[in-house]
């Protein structure tokens, strides 16, 4: 556009020969408030045949997954006899790894409620509308979340294996209480690690949103350290196996 | 042609005229009224931004979780004609859904991998509505209602994870419900409301399948409608704001 008309005059236009007229101008919060005609389609046919393709499409997956691989059926529930390994569903399991490594309280009930609490919170943290609807907000976003996500696949799978070899529980055992050894030192572990990239974004003077991006993304990516973990590599007395070494009798994937 | 005469004629018969209250929708003023006057689809605006067609911006993740429910309550309905919540009859109906039931053991296939297939989809959908910053002002309180969903949705799988009454099912349950178990003061109890007693047995198993097929799709399908209202009333897809 070479010439810059007014908002208002494109929605309203002055000169149509229109029989009826626009009586009041109102002002008031409303999504639709302050924007322009938009470059738009009509709903029919386009988004229904889109969604009738998706329709198509997953279901036609899950058809033929579901002819391929049968859902598993064990022998029937008996309370005297453990089964070894027992794990909870796979998006639970990443609790149950924390819970090798700290407190249930601190990794069964504190950590996931922080996690909700935080999600649930996040929209009145960060409210500026700036870049909304643009994946990572900006460039400079996509680095922060590629790099953190990068620090977290190093850092949660090192603290693992770390704590795994050398056991804080077992070594601080009858050295200091119980509640230091197993939550206060964990969980001030785990906050320093999460602390620790949001704090290095900060001071390249991050807006709220940047902040944001870092926090989800090591969380998010934290719980897919965990739950990989402890879907993958839990063996048999939820032991740690490296890939490949799991013993022949136990696939993690039986369990889905 | 006497084809096309034909359909004129259906198509401007009282009875086809009391079902859809519009014309063959190839003018505006027809496709609008397609999309307003049938109740599947008005969910959906009139029309609607390119932007937010686009497959790269959303991945059609929410639609995909949408499409799961629906073949999660289908084959989850065939289901239940065979299975019986009771701790002696709940394992042998899952040997007769498998082995003797007409595509039984196809039926409970979709209905475990959709299952995982629903969670995993939530999941990456609240992950691709973080990332795109969809969740800022006006639309805080959809996201919270996202986030609802979230919870809802592991339940309904979680609730459902103990009915086939195998031992995989079994000690998934015992292992789940102890971590609820560790929280003090309040996890004890909660742990025992939800199990009805202090190890899983038979009034944990009817209390699931209750929450499963009944308490958990309901709030689901309402909390949907909701979610999906919301999003037309914050105005569409957060991509138009660009």
């Amino acid at each position: 556009m070479t010439t810059q008309t007014p908002v208002t005059d494109e929605i309203f236009p002055k000169h149509t020969g229109k029989t009826y007229a626009l009586v009041e101008l109102m002002r008031g919060e409303g999504p639709m408030v302050g924007k322009g005609p938009d470059d738009t389609v009509f709903s029919f046919p386009v988004v229904l045949l889109w969604e009738a393709l998706l329709l198509l499409g997953v279901t036609l997956t899950i058809f033929v997954f579901s002819l391929l691989k049968q859902a598993p059926l064990e022998e029937i529930a008996n309370p005297l006899i453990t089964t070894d390994p027992a794990k909870a569903p796979w998006y639970f399991v990443g609790l149950q790894e924390l819970l090798e490594h700290m407190h249930p309280t601190l990794a069964g009930v504190i950590i996931p409620t922080l996690l909700v609490l935080f999600l649930m919170a996040l929209p009145y943290l960060d409210h500026s509308r700036a870049n909304v609807g643009v994946w990572f907000s900006s460039a400079r976003g996509r680095w922060i979340v590629g790099l953190t996500a990068l620090y977290t696949a190093i850092v949660m799978p090192a603290y693992i294996a770390l704590d795994n070899a050398f056991s804080l529980r077992e070594l601080l055992r009858g050295v200091v209480q119980q509640w230091v050894a197993q939550g206060l030192l964990p969980g001030g572990i785990l906050a320093v690690l999460v602390a620790l990239p949001v704090l290095v974004v900060w001071r390249r003077k991050a807006d709220t949103r940047e902040l944001m991006l870092t926090l989800f993304t090591v969380m998010f990516a934290s719980a897919v350290v965990f739950t990989a973990s402890g879907f993958l590599l839990r063996g048999p007395g939820f032991k740690l196996y490296l890939p490949g070494q799991m013993p022949w009798w136990y696939n993690p994937w039986d369990g889905l | 042609m006497a084809l096309s005469s034909l359909t004129t004629r259906i198509s401007q018969s009282g009875p086809w005229r009391s079902f859809f209250r519009h014309g063959w929708p190839d003018n505006p003023l027809d496709r609008s009224l397609t999309m307003t006057s049938n109740i599947f689809f008005h969910l959906h605006p009139v029309k609607v931004s390119r932007r937010s067609l686009r497959w790269s911006y959303s991945f059609g993740l929410g639609v995909i979780s949408a499409i799961l429910f629906g073949v999660l309550i289908w084959t989850g309905v065939l289901l239940m004609f065979y299975y019986v919540p009771s701790v002696e009859r709940a394992y042998p109906t899952m040997k007769e859904i498998q082995f003797s039931v007409p595509l039984g053991q196809f039926t409970r296939n979709m209905h475990r991998w959709s299952a995982h297939a629903m969670v995993l989809m939530v999941i990456l959908h609240m992950a691709r509505v973080f990332y795109t910053g969809a969740y800022k002002p006006p639309r805080e309180f959809n996201w919270i209602v996202g986030v609802v969903l979230l919870l809802l949705t592991l339940g309904a799988s979680f609730t459902g994870y103990l009915l086939p009454w195998d031992q995989l099912a079994y000690w998934a349950i015992t292992v789940g419900t102890n971590i609820a178990g560790y929280a003090p003061v309040a996890g004890p109890p909660a742990r025992e409301i939800l199990l009805g007693g202090s190890e899983v047995g038979q009034n944990a198993l009817i209390r699931f399948y209750t929450l499963h097929i009944a308490v958990l799709p309901l709030l689901i399908t309402l909390l949907v409608s909701l979610h999906l209202w919301r999003v037309r009333k914050d105005g569409g897809l957060a991509a138009n704001e660009t």
